[in-house]
């Protein structure tokens, strides 16, 4: 009993230190003065005046687009490649560690510049921002996504299973998709998670392959930082209520697999 | 023809040969047993059955049919693994039911099948459950009632029972005999447990090193094996070598043979017993005893040879360490086995 509430205390500090900050920038983005203890003059004009610029709701648009689709189409990757890999060319598993590993030791400034000095020339769509922005998250979040799905697939065993339900008249890719991908789909779902934080989080290869041509939500924020703090306080508060639904939506994806879990 | 038939298998990983020229039957309806240590390739020659592995060279014929090039799904076999190898997002009765939905076997069918393996392996009400609120036994009965569900044309078990405690083992030993019986499933069961074997078997095959020891009727295995490996594997025979043999019963033996005595079939006496042409009869001390359950084994030293004799503890009169004791053994027990 004394360690229940000893547990509680520290989550509840932990809470209070990770919501304080929030709640003040909260506070701040909805008064117009803040020169005593407490603030002045309510108003919701800052984020009236955001949702009515339509460069911020493009440039948010897009950050979540970015956020989405690469995540998207690396988890997609990865699973093929790990069905390949598992089902017929175990072998193949030594090298595909060695690459997915590569963009660990690649800093996000040289990956950007190299994108951008090798595709920029390039016909489309290699030359679309999009485009070069999905696939530079993609290489980024590689190694996060690969290792979660290795790991899944070793912790349920899964030739044993594919084995099994071959004998039992499952295809193989019926099998892999029907009975593997459920079973790590909770692992899946973690590494996407992380992926939306780091991708979102990110300013360097955004602003790099991005500039001028992409703006997004970041670089909103980083040119609305010298205009107005209550503004760019309204911001960060949209920024995190998106990330919130980001999340809540993959979660979901773990959420619906639930009802099979022990 | 007989219903399986294997013909001069060959099977390698790399250079290293699993499997050295195997040609074995099974009969319809039979409980055949694979026995043998790990690495010896029994597993190996079950997984080529059921068409997760290729042979390297070879042919196997299931009812006339050559199924050698064929795949998992088309050779029609139920196969139980060691690890259970239930399907984790599924619960007991989808687990069954798996099996019959790639047969596209029509709903209600499916429930009034489900609903016979879940009464047949007693798991009545845990339908609903998923494999992870369950024992190990009770997993272990899931996966056999999903490997029949689909009335496979051979069932195999491959060391379904070595994950699970020794009283549920005995359960599930008899459950599959059940089965076996009552359903008529030719079965092949792989284990390196001996005794699980005996119990089971119509037949066992001994394997070692990649190839079959010696085949037969559990019976004749353990009383008739015709190596020194097959006497050391089956039972807890005395092995000794011709010259040990011979200073046990004083007489003169070929050194280089080999003989295996069964513990139990030694006659222990405190006093001389009258001679039998049919018997050695010799003196020996006592060296140490073991408690086994309801069986006393001692170690004995005969002329400076130690071997074993079982009795049956039918009272609490222990030989003491050092006394003197009469033994008698009958000739056709003293088996001479090659020592291949």
């Amino acid at each position: 009993m004394k360690q229940k509430k000893s547990s509680a205390v520290i989550i509840i500090v932990i809470c209070i230190y990770l919501l304080v900050p929030l709640l003040l920038t909260f506070l701040y983005s909805v008064f117009q003065q803040w020169n005593d203890i407490l603030p002045s003059g309510f108003t919701t004009q800052y984020y009236q005046q955001l949702f009515t610029d339509t460069r911020f709701l493009t440039a948010l648009a897009r950050t979540v687009l970015i956020s989405i689709l690469p995540i998207l189409v690396c988890t997609v990757i990865v699973l093929l490649a790990m069905y390949v890999v598992v089902v017929y060319l175990p072998g193949l598993d030594k090298i595909m560690q060695i690459l997915c590993m590569i963009p660990y030791a690649i800093q996000g400034v040289i990956l950007a510049v190299s994108i951008l000095s090798l595709y920029a020339d390039a016909p489309e769509p290699f030359s679309d921002r999009l485009f070069m922005l999905t696939a530079a998250y993609c290489v980024m979040i590689l190694p996060y996504m690969y290792q979660s799905v290795k790991n899944n697939l070793s912790a349920v065993n899964a030739p044993c299973l594919l084995e099994t339900a071959q004998i039992l008249g499952a295809g193989k890719l019926h099998a892999f998709f029907r009975i593997i991908v459920p079973n790590i789909l909770p692992g899946i779902v973690i590494s996407m998670m992380l992926s939306v934080s780091m991708v979102f989080g990110d300013f360097v290869i955004v602003n790099t392959i991005g500039g001028s041509y992409f703006e997004t939500a970041q670089m909103y924020l980083y040119k609305t930082l010298f205009t107005s703090g209550q503004l760019s306080s309204a911001l960060i508060v949209v920024l995190f209520l998106t990330t919130l639904l980001i999340s809540a939506g993959v979660f979901s994806l773990k959420n619906r697999n639930k009802s099979s879990e022990r | 023809m007989s219903y399986i038939q294997f013909q001069n298998i060959h099977k390698s990983f790399g250079s290293n040969e699993v499997l050295k020229d195997i040609t074995l039957s099974v009969e319809r309806g039979q409980l055949v047993t694979l026995l043998g240590p790990s690495g010896c390739g029994k597993s190996t020659l079950l997984r080529c059955l059921a068409g997760l592995e290729e042979v390297t060279s070879g042919k196997i014929f299931l009812d006339g049919e050559n199924i050698t090039n064929k795949s998992p799904k088309e050779r029609k076999i139920g196969m139980v693994f060691q690890q259970y190898s239930l399907f984790p997002n599924l619960s007991v009765y989808e687990n069954i039911a798996f099996g019959l939905k790639m047969k596209k076997v029509p709903k209600e069918e499916i429930e009034q099948r489900v609903k016979e393996m879940v009464e047949m392996v007693d798991l009545g009400g845990k339908e609903r459950e998923y494999p992870g609120q369950l024992s190990g036994g009770q997993q272990q009965r899931v996966a056999l009632a999903r490997s029949i569900a689909t009335e496979p044309r051979v069932l195999l078990l491959d060391e379904p029972l070595s994950a699970i405690d020794a009283k549920l083992r005995k359960e599930l030993q008899k459950r599959i005999r059940e089965i076996n019986k009552t359903l008529g499933i030719t079965t092949v069961f792989v284990t390196h447990d001996q005794d699980e074997a005996m119990i089971l078997s119509d037949i066992i095959h001994l394997f070692h090193d990649g190839r079959i020891e010696q085949s037969g009727k559990p019976t004749e295995l353990y009383t008739a094996p015709k190596t020194k490996f097959a006497a050391s594997f089956i039972g807890s025979y005395n092995i000794l070598s011709g010259a040990d043999f011979g200073k046990i019963i004083g007489q003169e033996r070929n050194a280089k043979k080999s003989f295996a005595i069964r513990p139990e079939t030694f006659a222990v006496s405190l006093s001389p017993l009258s001679h039998n042409e049919n018997s050695y009869q010799f003196e020996a001390t006592v060296d140490s005893h073991i408690l086994h359950g309801n069986v006393l084994r001692y170690t004995l030293c005969a002329n400076e040879v130690a071997f074993h004799v079982d009795v049956l503890f039918r009272s609490f009169q222990l030989f003491e360490n050092g006394q003197k004791l009469y033994l008698t053994i009958e000739k056709k027990n003293c088996l001479e086995v090659s020592t291949l």
